[in-house]
């Protein structure tokens, strides 16, 4: 019966119901995509930091992953002392540096991952063979359109360009072996990886057995902070990144974005409860009449309050499921523009869906639909019956 | 003496801030500067102590920034004769494009570039934010819409009673209906000149935020005259399209029935 009524009281105004749903749903998607994006990258960035089962990252000290051109010294002998230990299952070192393919008089310059195939987190093999021979790579899908290659196809791939001189070093003649997907490498970025001693060599005494980093995986992920304190003591030039650190570094350089959806979702809030507490508010004052009427009747004050909140309650669920669907397109469309950014890994979502997320928004907002009728519902429910029933009923 | 002697044999630097705070370095401070950490470098006396520029590729980028001599780096990393670019100042814009031509034809191995269009590549982090801003703002564009424009009918359907005795009076419809809409623009220009109020209170609170939190002279939100006009501009127009569209309803029903008899 209070349903009936409630609705019967949304279905009288029609435009108004609609309109206020609307700006429901609007809020509510922009309030969606808020939780979407505050969670979403954090929730994202994590995933692929560990889509590998490396828990660990060991740079050139005060770095991050190739933020810079430095790398580190005595690479095989930090990797022997490394697999030495009980508590480390793989080590995988990497070395990253600029590659050029060369086209007659002109080159296609690309990024080239020294890795050891055996151990190797940076990317998964879609087609053909990994890069265990010395003298083959595996290259991305960008790669080969770029440079109109296939599997089993020869390149003359070199690893420097003097300016000066207009001149190519270090350069080597490679066999396309396979395909494969780089999991933290921009999209559109042009990638290869090539065995780690054959990119060592390539580009000369300046990278000989140096690295750019080190992925450590642990058998144990309750060992990370014994195996970082005795890392910090044994390499003094080394960084050691664990997960939690990538995470907090992150979270700081992306806080931004956060403190954004913060504010931004805090808004959509308070729009929607404002237009919901307006419409239930208006729509009391509109019917104080019939309201003293049915108190008059002998309808309890528990009935009219919950036939008024659940007018608001209603309002604002439609809104919300409304918004739910109109948040998730939003939420691509906002994820299109920011996956644009200039080296941001192609596997990172800024707006990542989550169950979670939706339940929170549709939560927020139908609990601030229940908040904005109880004011008019209580106001409706204390009139003074025999004043008012004379000022409007009467009149 | 012998600091003093020390001293006069020791090259300067200079560094910013925020290195300044974090390393409690001061002006006149040694110290040692190394390509490499924990290696050998030379001892160097902090000269000065710089502001960092509004730039906002700086950002989100928590570095420190040292300035040292040329020919002290190129040592220090070992880089020989060697510079990772010239900077270059011409008399105006033709100028630059001259110079540009003119070293592109004749240098070996360099390549030049007008600042204006490296600039460009380098914002593309900037345009990408700036893309997702101008969405955020279409949205909420919208749902100000939507909420302008439900708060306006709501408020001319309030005056169902008013506008009935008005044209039981004799009142044209056109009276009535001109002076509904009237109000209705006049409560979207009070309402937006508060907002705009707000606006502007939030981006001096916004800007001094950022500003402290990033360490940097950078203007993150700005209300200027374009923005403010655009604002006012179109929440007078919901209003009106909103009070007429209300008015027009209200003037087309008899008043006996806005009534209610």
């Amino acid at each position: 019966m209070r349903l009936f009524l409630a609705f019967a009281s949304l279905r009288r105004h029609r435009a108004r119901t609609i309109l206020a749903v609307l700006g429901v749903a609007i809020a509510a998607a922009m309030l969606l995509d808020m939780v979407m994006l505050s969670t979403g990258m954090r929730e994202s960035f994590r995933e692929l930091l560990l889509s590998r089962g490396f828990q660990m990252r060991l740079t050139p000290r005060g770095t991050l992953p190739f933020d810079t051109e430095a790398s580190i010294a005595d690479a095989s002998r930090i990797t022997d002392s490394l697999r030495a230990r009980p508590e480390i299952d793989l080590v995988s070192p990497v070395l990253g540096a600029s590659a050029h393919v060369l086209r007659g008089d002109s080159s296609i310059t690309t990024f080239a991952l020294g890795v050891d195939p055996a151990s190797q987190g940076d990317y998964q093999l879609i087609e053909g063979h990994d890069a265990s021979d010395a003298s083959s790579i595996v290259a991305n899908d960008d790669f080969l359109r770029a440079t109109n290659a296939k599997i089993g196809d020869t390149l003359r791939i070199a690893s420097g360009y003097d300016p000066q001189l207009r001149s190519h070093s270090g350069e080597r003649a490679l066999v396309v072996a396979g395909r494969a997907r780089f999991l933290y490498l921009a999209s559109k970025q042009l990638a290869i990886a090539v065995p780690l001693r054959t990119l060592q060599q390539m580009t000369g005494a300046a990278r000989n057995d140096r690295v750019s980093l080190f992925m450590v995986r642990l058998r144990d992920v309750n060992k990370i902070a014994e195996v970082k304190n005795w890392m910090r003591t044994a390499l003094p030039t080394i960084d050691v990144i664990s997960t939690a650190d990538a995470m907090a570094r992150v979270d700081e350089r992306l806080s931004y974005f956060r403190q954004l959806s913060a504010i931004l979702g805090a808004v959509s809030l308070i729009v929607g409860f404002l237009l919901v507490t307006t419409l239930v508010t208006v729509s009391v004052n509109e019917r104080v009449g019939e309201i003293v009427v049915m108190r008059a009747i002998g309808v309890s004050r528990a009935h009219v309050v919950q036939q008024i909140v659940l007018e608001g309650t209603a309002m604002s669920v439609a809104g919300a499921v409304l918004g739910t669907g109109l948040g998730l397109v939003t939420a691509r469309y906002l994820d299109a523009i920011l996956s644009r950014f200039p080296g941001l890994p192609a596997a990172i979502d800024f707006f990542l869906f989550q169950p979670r997320a939706a339940w929170t928004a549709i939560g927020l907002l139908t609990a601030c639909g229940v908040l904005a009728g109880l004011y008019p519902a209580w106001r409706a429910a204390s009139l003074p019956l025999a004043s008012t029933l004379r000022e409007e009923a009467v009149a | 003496m012998v600091a003093l002697l020390l001293a006069l044999q020791l090259r300067t630097i200079t560094i910013d801030q925020r290195l300044a705070a974090d390393a409690h370095l001061r002006v006149g401070d040694t110290v040692m500067v190394s390509a490499t950490p924990g290696g050998g470098g030379d001892s160097v006396i902090i000269a000065a102590i710089v502001g960092r520029r509004a730039d906002p590729s700086e950002i989100a980028r928590s570095e420190y920034r040292a300035h040292l001599h040329l020919d002290q780096l190129q040592h220090l990393i070992g880089y020989g004769d060697r510079v990772d670019r010239f900077a270059i100042s011409t008399h105006g814009d033709s100028s630059a494009d001259t110079a540009v031509r003119a070293i592109n034809n004749a240098a070996f191995g360099f390549r030049a570039y007008r600042s204006r269009d490296i600039a460009v590549e380098t914002s593309e982090t900037f345009a990408v934010v700036s893309r997702f801003h101008r969405a955020i703002g279409v949205i909420t564009i919208v749902a100000s819409a939507v909420f302008l424009l439900c708060i306006l009918l709501l408020k001319v359907d309030e005056r169902r009673r008013d506008v009935a005795a008005l044209r039981l009076l004799g009142i044209s419809r056109r009276s009535v209906m001109l002076s509904v809409v009237l109000e209705a623009a006049f409560v979207s220009v009070i309402g937006s000149g508060v907002g705009v109020v707000i606006g502007w209170v939030t981006s001096l609170a916004v800007n001094w935020h950022y500003q402290a939190r990033y360490q940097t002279p950078l203007r993150f939100a700005l209300v200027t005259g374009d923005i403010v006009l655009f604002a006012v501009s179109l929440s007078l127009v919901l209003g009106i399209v909103a009070g007429a569209l209300a008015a027009r309803r209200l003037v087309r029903t008899h008043p006996l029935v806005l009534l209610g008899r």
